[in-house]
């Protein structure tokens, strides 16, 4: 005998806001495409259940100094290109991804600590050579932040950049400048639901609108913290699907930077052989902590291996398949 | 001693002279210089228990040889002119140390409300069954026909002349009774406790408490002692017609010995710790004591009952129990319901028979002062929906009503009190108390104590500078000072970003009176804690902050909150303002009620028995509302309107005005 199981739907008072990254030159910038994010008015992929208008997008991670802490098995998919952020970004780009994520580590004190002016000109030219709206993460050092970002951000004014990271002890310079020069700020709190809206209020409270802050709540990586981060993503959508307007905001997520600081995606001796080969290893690590965030509600992913790449986007292809 | 003051005497003991008091001891080499300033009599503040925590024991050593240990507090230059934390520097020769007075803890703390206006908070019928029972009797003496020896004798005209059966005395009462029988020809006053708790019918067997010659009955006095962390105070009671006749409070003599009862409890444990801390404890009431019997012309020994109220750490050390378990897990105290001990055992200086009766507890955590609180509140009588916060070092949280009593403590720590904050200091003359900040310059205005040049903020100060602060913009909803305001209040100090409150020129002591950050975030923890934990407590029972029909506020610095701030700030939730109500000293109340009417100990025992026990550490929500609530106000907007709107028409009018709120 047949059964007939109704499917049960929420109805949700609230909605993730659309973010809009880049600008095109009818808009003030120079982007050739923009990207929006966010608008989901359900639960990761519940098309059933409400609209979700948007699909979870891809940005791939690069930075403006050889990256030679990186995985070896990472160095090897990108090769020679990561001497050269310009020829990087554009190799980048060939692979198809929504974003292109430029960290700025050349400005750290133990990385060349180069000054605002000189980052600020790799930042033009990244621009110059790829046409996808850019992330543009400051070396981490707010000292260093403030001084190299609002330099980045008065140079490519109009450009709608992601610009982070804000966090509780350090937003107001950075808010500041994507305020005056039209980016978008991120915010970043410590997988913490409270302290993420914390922070969210308080850029808000500058003045920067709601539709130009994404909120990074930190990524754990598989093994390393990721059913928290699960948690917290969770947590976030279903405050802001209850209205709550001050978590509503798209989320980004730094899967790459942290599946690949894992033991397992970096060590290839003295492991257990049953881990496999240790190329792959790496790319499946990072993939299943893209596929879980995804899951929880990321809209961004911001991820490091060409592979992980193609992975991750033939999953989202399936998830917004309807 | 010569010159260089590093002379040793050849039997190794160090001489250790104390300026500006001129007090000398002899200590052996190695001895703490606190504990040679303790024995010689001087005075030196270790709030933090003397574990080089605060910084606040600093000495100047002027003359001589000693080791300090390493630690966070001294800067070298301070060690280059001889400054050493007294708690951590050991004498190694003869030493001439000079301490400077702390002036503070001479002071007397504000005076409570005057005693003519305390009245009975809760309706009892003290008269029906006094505990202390005078009879003046004319006893026939002895004769060879009628050889009744003396304590039968006077047994036999106390049933005869006053109904009084079953009278019993210490061996100490008797020894004084021949002399007292016959002092005055027979005459005499015969000063029963009757503890006819039970049932009233006077079954229970009375203690002969004193006899004395001659007419004593148009007297009777007893005193209500609240034992807080802090301050002590005391009310002396005219037991005849249940009369506060005076007031005196001080501070508790174990401050010094730390200022929570954690540092106590820690310092209970080293050497001979735990009886020093009986014996500061006993000397401040003695003093209380010496200072209301003078006043009033009363003789200590004329007090013949006296009842306690504090949390059970403060009970366990005043009555000589180890508190050691109770900080340790699972947190157990020796008892719950303390025996009834005579004076003499702990060396009060009322009747050494006198009886004294210390509140029952419902636990480790949730003291005799609350219960004393919740029944001088009469919470326990309420059909309202009663939340009552005693916002303390300990912040305890009482939820309910008639039916049911729901119980926490969330350890707020000292700040609102001043300690832990850079220029914090207690509710004395000297203390800026109110702070107004002016919205477009920035500029303070504030009030002190006794209209004196300022030498600190007290918690309400430091209270309405938080609430003032954040109104203005000065700091942001995470508390951190906007830097780049352009205001030379706002500056970054060698401890970080800080506004100065009060310039040098100002000052008692001619340096910047500061709010820092860090006092900031402390504040805002200790508000957090207290928000968190009575939300914590309304959830746990399945009803929300709108249900509780009214807040009572209880607490020595219960006394001096703005309701208005403290909605501001997030201490307290957004309510409508009078649904608040201020108690005062609840403790000091409710030992008062039960000195005057024993029926109210059997009360005191049914909220003991009926306060269910809610353990934060135990209660996983607790800590997401503790990060909710370290925002100002909170996290959750919706839940303080009145302050969004505040907020709003700020930022409306600078606009308007065109002051940019921005950086």
């Amino acid at each position: 005998m047949p059964v007939t199981v109704e499917t049960p739907i929420e109805k949700w008072n609230g909605k993730v806001r659309e973010v809009t990254l880049g600008a095109t030159q009818a808009e003030g910038g120079t982007r050739t495409s923009t990207v929006t994010v966010g608008g989901s008015a359900t639960l990761p992929f519940l098309h059933f259940e409400g609209s979700v208008p948007h699909r979870p997008v891809i940005a791939i991670q690069i930075q403006d100094v050889d990256p030679q802490d990186w995985s070896p098995a990472l160095r090897a998919a990108w090769g020679d290109t990561t001497k050269d952020v310009v020829a990087w970004a554009k190799k980048a780009a060939e692979l198809g991804p929504d974003l292109i994520a430029l960290n700025l580590r050349s400005a750290h004190p133990d990385a060349g600590n180069r000054g605002a002016d000189e980052v600020a000109q790799t930042v033009k030219s990244v621009l110059g050579a790829v046409g996808l709206p850019l992330i543009v993460y400051g070396p981490g050092v707010a000292e260093k932040d403030n001084d190299v970002l609002v330099r980045v951000a008065e140079v490519t004014a109009g450009e709608r950049l992601a610009i982070g990271l804000c966090e509780q002890g350090n937003y107001r310079t950075i808010v500041a400048a994507c305020l005056a020069n039209g980016h978008i700020a991120i915010a970043r709190a410590p997988i913490d639901v409270n302290i993420q809206k914390q922070i969210n209020i308080l850029i808000n409270d500058m003045g920067l609108p709601l539709d130009r802050i994404l909120m990074d709540p930190t990524t754990g990586a598989l093994g390393y913290g990721l059913e928290y981060s699960y948690s917290v993503l969770e947590r976030l959508r279903l405050s802001s699907l209850q209205g709550d307007g001050m978590t509503q905001m798209p989320t980004i997520c730094t899967v790459g930077e942290e599946a690949w600081r894992a033991k397992e995606s970096k060590v290839s001796e003295g492991v257990p052989e049953a881990w496999g080969n240790y190329a792959e290893r790496g790319v499946i690590w990072e993939t299943i902590t893209a596929t879980t965030q995804l899951q929880a509600g990321a809209d961004i992913v911001v991820l490091r291996h060409p592979k992980a790449v193609g992975l991750i986007r033939k999953t989202i292809d399936l998830m917004m398949a309807q | 001693m010569d010159k260089s003051g590093v002379r040793k005497n050849p039997d190794g003991k160090c001489i250790i002279v104390f300026k500006p008091s001129g007090k000398i001891v002899e200590a052996e080499q190695g001895t703490l210089l606190l504990d040679a300033a303790k024995r010689a009599g001087v005075e030196v503040q270790t709030p933090c228990g003397g574990f080089g925590r605060c910084g606040r024991c600093k000495v100047q050593i002027e003359m001589g040889e000693v080791a300090r240990r390493q630690g966070p507090h001294l800067t070298q230059a301070e060690i280059e002119r001889g400054v050493a934390l007294a708690c951590m520097t050991v004498v190694k020769g003869d030493v001439i140390v000079y301490v400077e007075p702390k002036e503070v803890t001479r002071l007397a703390p504000p005076q409570e409300t005057t005693a003519e206006k305390i009245a009975l908070p809760i309706a009892c019928e003290w008269q029906r069954n006094p505990r202390i029972r005078k009879y003046f009797l004319n006893i026939e003496p002895p004769t060879l026909a009628d050889a009744t020896n003396d304590f039968d004798r006077l047994r036999r005209e106390l049933k005869r002349q006053a109904g009084v059966d079953n009278v019993f005395a210490s061996l100490q009462v008797l020894k004084n009774l021949p002399t007292v029988l016959r002092q005055d020809e027979w005459n005499v006053t015969a000063v029963l406790e009757s503890d006819n708790t039970d049932n009233g019918n006077g079954s229970q067997p009375s203690r002969l408490i004193n006899v004395q010659s001659g007419d004593k009955t148009k007297t009777s006095w007893g005193v209500a002692v609240d034992i807080g962390t802090t301050t002590v105070v005391a009310y002396l009671v005219d037991l005849l017609t249940s009369k506060v006749v005076d007031i005196a409070s001080a501070y508790n003599g174990q401050i010094n010995a730390g200022d929570d009862i954690i540092s106590r409890i820690i310092y209970s444990q080293r050497g001979d710790g735990q009886s020093q801390l009986q014996a500061m404890i006993v000397k401040t009431i003695n003093d209380l004591l010496i200072e209301l019997g003078g006043r009033n012309r009363v003789k200590l020994p004329e007090i013949n009952e006296m009842v306690v109220a504090g949390n059970t750490t403060m009970t366990h050390l005043f009555l000589g129990i180890n508190p050691k378990y109770i900080r340790e897990e699972p947190y157990v105290p020796l008892t719950t319901h303390p025996p009834i001990v005579r004076a003499s055992e702990l060396g009060i200086r009322i009747n050494p028979e006198g009886g004294i009766y210390a509140f029952p507890s419902v636990g480790s955590y949730v003291g005799g002062d609350i219960v004393a609180g919740v029944l001088s509140s009469g919470t326990f009588q309420s059909g309202k929906l009663t939340l009552f916060i005693d916002v303390g070092t300990n912040g305890e949280i009482v939820l309910g009503n008639a039916d049911w009593l729901i119980t926490c403590a969330c350890s707020a720590g000292p700040a609102f009190e001043g300690a832990g904050v850079r220029n914090g200091m207690r509710a004395v003359p000297g203390a800026i108390e109110e702070i107004w900040v002016n919205t477009e310059t920035y500029e303070p205005t504030y009030r002190v104590m006794g209209n004196l040049p300022p030498q600190g903020i007290c918690g309400s100060g430091l209270l309405s500078s938080l609430a003032e602060l954040f109104v203005s913009g000065v700091i942001d909803k995470g508390g951190r000072i906007n830097r780049a305001l352009k205001t030379p209040r706002v500056r970054v100090g060698e401890h970080g970003a800080e506004y100065v409150i009060a310039w040098a020129s100002e000052t008692q002591h001619e340096q910047d009176i500061v709010l820092t950050e860090a006092d900031i975030n402390n504040l805002v923890r200790a508000k957090a804690a207290i928000y968190a934990g009575f939300s914590v407590l309304v959830n746990s029972v399945g009803v929300t902050l709108a249900d509780v029909e009214q807040i009572l506020i209880a607490g020595g610095f219960g006394r001096h909150i703005n309701i208005e701030k403290a909605i501001q700030i997030g201490l307290l939730p957004d309510m409508p303002w009078d649904r608040f109500k201020y108690l005062g000293n609840t403790s000091a109340l409710g030992a008062y009620t039960t000195l005057v009417c024993q029926d109210m100990r059997l009360l005191a025992n049914e909220i003991a028995a009926k306060m269910t026990y809610l353990e934060l550490s135990a209660d996983n929500s607790f800590m997401n509302e503790y990060t909710s609530a370290l925002f100002l106000p909170h996290t959750d907007t919706t839940a303080f309107p009145t302050v969004q709107s505040l907020l709003d028409s700020t930022r409306e009018r600078l606009a308007l005005s065109g002051t940019s709120v921005e950086t």
